[in-house]
């Protein structure tokens, strides 16, 4: 079976499969329990939204929209081109940095170096729960997905 | 190096007095002498006006005469004792500890320059002048862990990709934090609030307590164990560097909260975030190998932010106050 395209319908549903199952078992046997402890909370208790955008892609700019509620993904839709869904945090990344999260560079160099941004939101608000939020980066990274569209640049 | 007690001797000993001499050590010593000078003295000096915090322009000033070259440096002795006389533990336990400072140098560095913007213009001096201690500090990561720890790269980047391995998952609390606060600041550099926020997770838990600590555990190891001389003299000008630097970002806080009362809910703020982060850990360190337990690392910690608060007049608010008590926060610096 071939990979769904990335930002296509097809691939936002996988992400909200990953998402909804969590890290998987090989993941979280590398680190202390007392750290997913913490993601586990963080998730069960979430209901903020993310817009994940890609700045670049070759129809225009587009968003990855994820809903929290309940410890799991309510919604989860590619939106646009054109216009920013209503989110708590607005989000931005390049295709190249998506593709380079892919193909497993580190989701924490990925905030760190600002490959990711948030542009709308409240930062301290988001960072109550980044690690939380870098687990789920990592999980999208891991998702299938296929990167045949050039960038617009 | 001239004595040589257990690492944690100054947990149990409480703050020090510095005479008029050590003082005068501290602050005058050549690259070549800074071996001979006590890191916990200068930890020390860090605090000494912190009380009475100096202006911009003498901080710049004491940058002027107090810089060093890292390229002066003669890392052979260290690589001996690297391969040689320490322990597979004891070497493990120090990388898990100065990766973070390694990665954090860095971090600082690049970060800095957006503050700058809607500094004042004795501040910018002061400001220009950490760049360049960070880029140095940078530099100096980049030697040891080719020179000594033995890592290969082409470039900066390829080392500090090859010691990213035992950075922890955590890392990305205050330094993700502190990323994107300076990306606030870069959209409206005049904004006061944004840059409270941003001082706060830089200068005060960064710099003041994160780096302090994780000096203090690697540099009195070493002291301690006679090991590693050029990692010994570096850092601990590194340290000197960082005193400025926490005086600097103490005064700026301490400033901008007189000037406007209101700021002080920034910095309350930003440290609701920090600490709700700064109690988790993602991996075991192990500090036993380099003669700590992580309750005095713990205590240590508690120590550094404890004083910074206390000596430039920050309080807490209950809930905070328990939030210190109940944290207990992994290792990184910058």
């Amino acid at each position: 079976m071939s990979e769904p395209e990335f930002f296509s319908p097809a691939w936002a549903a996988a992400v909200r499969d990953a998402l909804s199952a969590g890290p998987p078992e090989p993941d979280r046997a590398g680190k202390l329990q007392m750290y997913w402890d913490f993601f586990d909370r963080v998730k069960a208790g979430y209901a903020s939204s993310w817009a994940l955008g890609c700045r670049d892609l070759p129809a225009g700019p587009a968003s990855l929209f994820i809903q929290w509620g309940g410890g799991t993904v309510t919604d989860c839709r590619v939106t646009g081109p054109g216009g920013t869904p209503e989110a708590t945090y607005v989000l931005g990344m390049d295709y190249a940095d998506w593709q380079a999260l892919h193909d497993g560079y580190d989701p924490q160099r990925t905030v760190m170096y600002r490959k990711i941004l948030v542009e709308e939101g409240n930062i301290l608000e988001f960072f109550k729960g980044i690690y939380f939020f870098t687990e789920c980066l990592a999980v999208i990274g891991k998702v299938p997905a296929g990167f045949g569209a050039l960038a617009a640049h | 190096m001239t004595e040589r007690k257990s690492p944690t001797a100054v947990l149990h000993e409480g703050p020090r007095a510095l005479s008029d001499q050590q003082v005068r050590q501290i602050e005058g010593a050549a690259l070549k002498e800074v071996l001979d000078v006590d890191i916990d003295d200068v930890i020390e000096y860090v605090h000494k006006d912190m009380r009475s915090l100096p202006d911009y322009t003498t901080l710049y000033r004491k940058y002027l005469k107090q810089r060093w070259d890292v390229y002066d440096l003669d890392f052979a002795q260290d690589k001996i004792d690297w391969t040689e006389k320490m322990t597979e533990p004891e070497r493990q336990s120090f990388l898990a500890i100065a990766s973070g400072f390694h990665h954090g140098e860095r971090q600082v560095e690049i970060e800095l320059p957006v503050f700058m913007i809607g500094a004042g213009e004795e501040e910018k001096l002061h400001i220009s002048a950490q760049i360049e201690d960070e880029a140095r500090h940078t530099v100096f990561f980049d030697r040891f862990y080719r020179e000594v720890v033995g890592l290969q790269g082409g470039d900066i980047m390829a080392i500090l990709d090859a010691s990213f391995p035992w950075v922890s998952e955590t890392f990305v609390g205050p330094f993700g934090l502190l990323a994107y606060q300076a990306d606030e600041v870069r959209r409206n550099p005049y904004d006061e609030r944004a840059r409270v926020r941003y001082g706060t997770t830089y200068f005060l838990w960064i710099e003041g307590v994160l780096a302090l600590s994780v000096m203090k555990v690697t540099l009195s190891y070493a002291r301690w164990r006679g090991f590693l001389p050029a990692y010994y003299t570096g850092f601990t000008a590194t340290c000197r560097d960082e005193s400025r630097h926490v005086q600097g970002g103490m005064k700026y806080l301490q400033d901008a909260v007189r000037k406007d009362p209101t700021m002080i809910r920034e910095i309350h703020e930003t440290l609701r975030t920090i600490l709700m982060l700064a109690g988790v850990a993602s991996r075991e360190v192990i500090y036993e190998p380099l003669g700590w337990t992580q309750d005095e690392v713990r205590m240590l910690m508690f120590q550094q932010l404890g004083r910074k608060l206390n000596d430039v007049g920050i309080t807490l608010p209950p809930d905070l106050q328990a939030m210190v008590s109940s944290v207990q926060p992994v290792l990184a610096g910058g």
